[in-house]
C-alpha cells in the first residue's frame, strides 16, 4: 500500500509585511489581522523559480533522512504558475535539477487549492498502477506573479511556498477515502484575466461555506465515520474568517482544526502539506485533509495511520 | 411572513455574526458600516438571512441591503 511517508516545505525568507501593506491600500489593521488573519506574505524574489523553490523543500525533505535520489521513480509537481510557463513540464525541470535517472515518470497537475488533496490520489493511483515505489509530490504556486498590484483584496491575502511530499511503500498515512467535486460554471470567482488575478470574495466565501462542510459529511457518511472519529481536520488555509465560518458550519471543533495562515498567507496547493508536515510525526489516527478554490474545484480525503 | 418574523430573522443574524453587536430599535435604520459590520460579515449575514428566510438575494441587491430595515423590506416584499 501506498501513502505518505513524509512532507517538508520551502518558505521563502523575503516577507512583506502585511499590515504596512494594509496601511499602503487604506485597508484597517485591525480587519487585516482579525479577520483575513495575515501578518507576513513569504514572496519568492525575481530570481527564484517554481523549480527553485521546490528543489530547496526537497533540500528540506533529505535533511529529515530516509530520501534516495537514485530510489525515486516518480515526480509530480502540482502548480497553475509554472516556471517557463509550463513548457517543459515543470516536473521535467525539476527531475534534472535533482540529477534523477531516467526511469523515473514525470508530470505536472494543474490545479489550485483543491491541489494536493487531487494530487495525492492522482500519484498513489499512478505509482500503484505502475509498480512505482517512491514518488516526490511537489506544490509550488507562487500567485505573487499574478496579482494586480492594486487590487488589496488578493495583494493582502497570498504568499508563495513550495512543498514536497514523500509518497512511498513504508507510509505513515494511508487514504482511506476521498470526495473530488467541480462546479465549472463558477469558475469565474476565481480567474486570470489580462495576465492578473480576479477574485470575487463573495463568490469563493458562499462556496467554501455552502459546499466544502456538504462534502466532508459527504465524507464521513461514507466511510461511516462522523466529525468526532476524525481526531485532525486539516482544511486549506484561505483566510482566517472564511475558515472559522467554514469550521463552525461543519460541525467540527475549533481545536481539532488549526488555523494558521498568519505567517505565511493562503499558500494554494501548499496550505494543506504546511500544516501536515507540522504534525506528522504526532501521527493522530484519522486526518481529514479538505482543499477548495479556483474551478470552483474542491476535494477532502480522510488518511489513516499506518498499522 | 409577518414584519415581526421578518425583524427577528434580521436581528438574530446580525447579533449571531456580528461580534459584541446589540441590535436595538433605534439601530434598524442606520448602515451596517455604522452598526459595525463589516465587509466580511455582511457576506455571512446575507447568506445566513438567505437561509433563513428563504428569499434569494443576488451580489447586486446585497450591495443595496445597507440598513437592517432595508433587509426587512427585501424579506417582506420577496
Amino acid at each position: 500500500m501506498l501513502g505518505i511517508e513524509n512532507v517538508a516545505s520551502y518558505i521563502p525568507e523575503r516577507k512583506i509585511d502585511n499590515l504596512e501593506q494594509a496601511d499602503k491600500f487604506g485597508a484597517d489593521r485591525e480587519f487585516v489581522e482579525k479577520k483575513i488573519g495575515v501578518l507576513k506574505l513569504p514572496r519568492l524574489s525575481e530570481d527564484e523559480s517554481v523549480a527553485y523553490a521546490c528543489v530547496e523543500a526537497f533540500k528540506a525533505l533529505s535533511e529529515k533522512g530516509g530520501v534516495e535520489l537514485e530510489e525515486i521513480d516518480c515526480l509530480v509537481v502540482c502548480t497553475q504558475n509554472p516556471d517557463r510557463d509550463g513548457l517543459p513540464h515543470n516536473s521535467a525541470i525539476l527531475h534534472a535539477e535533482l540529477g534523477l535517472k531516467d526511469e523515473c515518470a514525470c508530470f505536472d497537475i494543474g490545479l489550485g487549492c483543491s491541489g494536493y488533496v487531487y494530487g495525492l490520489s492522482i500519484i498513489e493511483s499512478f505509482m500503484q498502477a505502475n509498480g512505482l515505489k517512491r514518488g516526490l509530490f511537489f506544490t509550488c504556486d507562487p500567485y505573487s506573479r499574478i496579482l494586480d498590484p492594486e487590487d488589496k483584496n488578493t495583494c493582502l491575502l497570498f504568499g508563495d511556498a513550495a512543498t514536497v511530499t514523500l509518497i512511498s511503500d513504508s507510509p505513515k498515512y494511508v487514504k482511506a477515502g476521498a470526495k473530488f467535486s467541480t462546479r465549472g460554471a463558477g469558475r469565474e470567482a476565481l480567474e486570470k484575466v489580462d495576465g492578473k488575478l480576479a477574485m470575487n470574495g463573495r463568490a469563493v466565501f458562499n462556496f467554501a461555506l455552502m459546499d466544502v462542510p456538504k462534502q466532508i459529511k459527504s465524507l464521513l457518511e461514507s466511510q461511516e465515520l462522523d466529525v468526532a472519529s476524525i481526531d485532525l481536520f486539516l482544511l486549506h488555509q484561505g483566510s482566517r474568517f472564511m475558515l472559522e465560518n467554514t469550521i463552525k458550519r461543519a460541525g467540527i471543533p475549533s481545536d481539532k482544526a488549526p488555523i494558521e495562515l498568519s505567517e505565511t498567507g493562503n499558500t494554494v496547493s501548499s496550505s494543506i502539506p504546511i500544516l501536515l508536515e507540522k504534525r506528522i510525526r504526532d501521527l493522530p489516527g484519522l486526518v481529514l485533509m479538505s482543499g477548495f478554490g479556483v474551478g470552483l474545484s474542491w476535494a477532502s480525503a480522510i488518511y489513516k495511520q499506518n498499522s | 411572513m409577518q414584519r415581526e418574523e421578518a425583524i427577528k430573522i434580521v436581528i438574530e443574524v446580525l447579533e449571531d455574526n456580528v461580534q459584541d453587536l446589540e441590535m436595538s430599535d433605534d439601530k434598524m435604520d442606520e448602515t451596517l458600516v455604522d452598526i459595525g459590520v463589516d465587509s466580511l460579515d455582511v457576506m455571512l449575514v446575507m447568506m445566513d438571512i438567505q437561509e433563513k428566510s428563504g428569499v434569494k438575494i443576488s451580489d447586486d441587491k446585497a450591495d443595496e441591503l445597507d440598513t437592517p430595515n432595508k433587509i426587512v423590506d427585501f424579506i417582506l416584499g420577496n
